[in-house]
């Protein structure tokens, strides 16, 4: 089992700031931007320190909660400060972005970090179709059609022109190329039938995220169903399991954190704007309809004292034939750095070591 | 200016109103700014989702007005002759000066508004505001980003003008009204305020306090307009007005498709 440290550019608000998306760039604070920035790559290099095999980055917008808006903006600043752990994006939202762009700006990272980009790619939140005016109806194949577009500006040696649905370029010629052909690792992120089947179809893996084990094991049933028929099998390596980590001495703090902090969404949206989202932001795991993810809270996947938390992901494995799990670690009640690098310390201390042989 | 209205008028207060009217649909009452009413081609645009009325505010049009002295009184007369008509419930969009008119209509019948529209408000005012005086193209100057692109404004008659200009030294109010304000913390309707980039009679800059004291406003730029941003860049105003009517705070949610080629 390899392990992945998601870090999420951990941004202190005040309490007293509404969390209603789209937060007001108003009440930015810069002096906390700034230790962000410096506390990202400072528990980078702890991640680095103890093991940790990827630091992964994820893009949202228009709110202080995971202020990388471009990954490939935070990777490049953790490429020069760390030199042995990958760098993943999971991901950059392909749906709203120009996916030649992206397949340029994720190729510099790979050439800065000397071939140590992991690539995600997905759809993104319900909430982001609106970041820059993508039509929910259509994000899905316009996720899909980026999402080909990027493999194939990376692979293609000549330039060429794409006459796509939702794309159109009449010539195409990335530079710099990935070290990696045809291209770095990558996955395409999401528990649907349609991102299941895109992975199959291109050969590359699937991430997965947050769900329980059951359903997204469903999700990689699915994917792997798939790659047989499309005439191949992904290694664990090519399913990743994103999660939220609850660490503790014991199992009885973690349960009472968790009682005195109860999970709550990030930041919700206005009922209205949420009833109109849902209406047109379909969802899916493995075919099968879910209601997109709007104004909830996020589970926390993993809890519990360290020796918990090994069975836990053991049992995750089982379920999901993930062979990597993305941590983002949760400290209830408290949003000082420091405590989240006492959580990373004493998972690399005491759970690492106990899931190397998964 | 096009003439795809038809003309119409109502009595209420006394006066005799005159309203520009075309299209069909949800009503969509529009409240002028302080140099009249005038149909633009963005009442036409929005004229194809919605029964699009222009009132011509008593003491704006042929005859003068010597019995409105403050703007809440105007929003009185305004609302009264919306009931003539039948409205009972309408989108309420107000240009510049119309605003104040439309802050104290909002507040005063808000089971009639379903949504509110400010284009240019002149609810709040710089100190230093300089009116718009002078010839046509002395006006066009301050009202457009690019005069040059637009049609002439006419010739305004002598004694409208005066008139008007005694009625509005009496409905103005200072630039910063704490009462007109206070009624704005209690909207409970969306709120849309609309700023052309580069309008120079009224900041743009000054849209953000709107989002400060108004519990459901949204803020929107319309690139390279000014002051008279409808009729400047008519597309562009009427399609993001229409949709904000049309659907509220759901409007940030895109329907356009991207599709090139199926």
């Amino acid at each position: 089992m390899k392990v992945s440290y998601f870090e999420t550019g951990r941004y202190r608000a005040p309490a007293s700031m509404r969390a209603r998306w789209p937060m007001p760039p108003g009440e930015y604070a810069p002096a906390e931007g700034g230790r962000v920035f410096d506390g990202m790559v400072e528990r980078v290099v702890l991640a680095e320190k103890l093991g940790f095999d990827w630091v992964s980055l994820s893009e949202h917008h228009y709110s202080p909660r995971i202020l990388t808006p471009s990954p490939p903006v935070a990777a490049a600043y953790l490429a020069a400060r760390v030199s042995q752990i990958k760098i993943a994006l999971l991901g950059p939202i392909v749906s709203h972005s120009n996916p030649v762009r992206l397949a340029e700006e994720m190729a510099m990272v790979d050439a800065m970090s000397n071939g140590r980009l992991i690539v995600g790619l997905l759809r993104g939140t319900s909430n982001e179709a609106m970041t820059y005016g993508v039509n929910p109806r259509e994000s899905r194949e316009r996720t899909d059609e980026g999402m080909e577009l990027i493999l194939t500006a990376w692979r293609e040696p000549h330039p060429f022109s794409w006459q796509g649905r939702h794309f159109r370029y009449r010539t195409v010629s990335v530079w710099p190329r990935p070290s990696r052909q045809p291209h770095p690792p990558t996955y395409a992120l999401g528990t649907s039938q349609e991102a299941g089947a895109f992975a199959a179809r291109n050969r590359i893996g699937l991430g997965v995220s947050y769900g329980p084990f059951d359903a997204m094991g469903r999700a990689t049933g699915f994917y792997r169903n798939e790659c047989a028929r499309h005439g191949w099998a992904p290694s664990a390596d090519q399913i990743v399991y994103r999660a939220n980590i609850l660490l503790a001495d014991t199992d009885e703090a973690a349960e009472q954190a968790l009682k005195d902090h109860p999970a709550q969404a990030p930041f919700s949206l206005g009922e209205k704007l949420a009833d109109a989202l849902l209406e047109v932001d379909k969802r899916n795991v493995a075919g099968e309809a879910r209601a997109a993810s709007i104004n909830r809270a996020l589970p926390i996947n993993f809890a519990g004292a360290p020796d918990t938390v090994v069975k836990q992901i053991r049992q995750c494995h089982a379920l999901t034939g993930a062979g990597i799990v993305d941590l983002g670690f949760n400290t209830p009640g408290s949003s000082d750095p420091g405590v989240l690098m006492e959580s990373m310390d004493l998972f690399g201390r005491k759970v690492l070591p106990f899931i190397r042989d998964i | 200016m096009t003439d795809n209205f038809r003309e119409c008028h109502v009595v209420a207060d006394g006066f005799r109103i005159r309203c520009l009217e075309a299209g069909d649909g949800p009503v969509l009452l529009h409240l002028h700014g302080a140099s009249g009413a005038r149909w633009s081609p963005a009442h036409d645009l929005l004229a194809r989702r919605f029964r699009v009325i222009l009132l011509e505010m008593p003491g704006f049009g042929a005859e003068e007005n010597t019995r409105t002295w403050h703007v809440r009184e105007m929003a009185g007369t305004v609302a009264k002759a919306a009931a003539v008509l039948g409205l009972r419930q309408y989108g309420l969009m107000a240009t510049s000066f119309g605003a104040r008119v439309a802050l104290w209509l909002a507040e005063g019948w808000p089971g009639y508004v379903t949504a509110l529209v400010l284009e240019a408000p002149a609810a709040i005012r710089p100190d230093a505001m300089v009116p718009l005086t002078g010839t046509p193209d002395d006006v066009a100057q301050r009202l457009y980003a690019h005069p040059e692109k637009m049609p002439p404004l006419p010739v305004e008659d002598a004694a409208r003008n005066a008139w008007r200009t005694r009625l509005l030294a009496r409905l103005w109010g200072s630039p910063r009204d704490l009462a007109l304000e206070s009624t704005m913390a209690e909207l409970r309707m969306p709120v849309l305020v609309v700023f052309g980039t580069r309008d120079t009679v009224i900041p743009p800059d000054i849209g953000r306090k709107y989002l400060d004291l108004i519990p459901d406003a949204h803020l929107a730029f319309v690139y390279d307009a000014g002051h008279d941003t409808a009729m400047e860049r008519p597309e562009a105003f009427a399609e993001i007005v229409g949709d904000f009517l049309t659907r509220g705070e759901a409007f940030s949610i895109s329907e356009e498709t991207t599709t090139l080629f199926p």
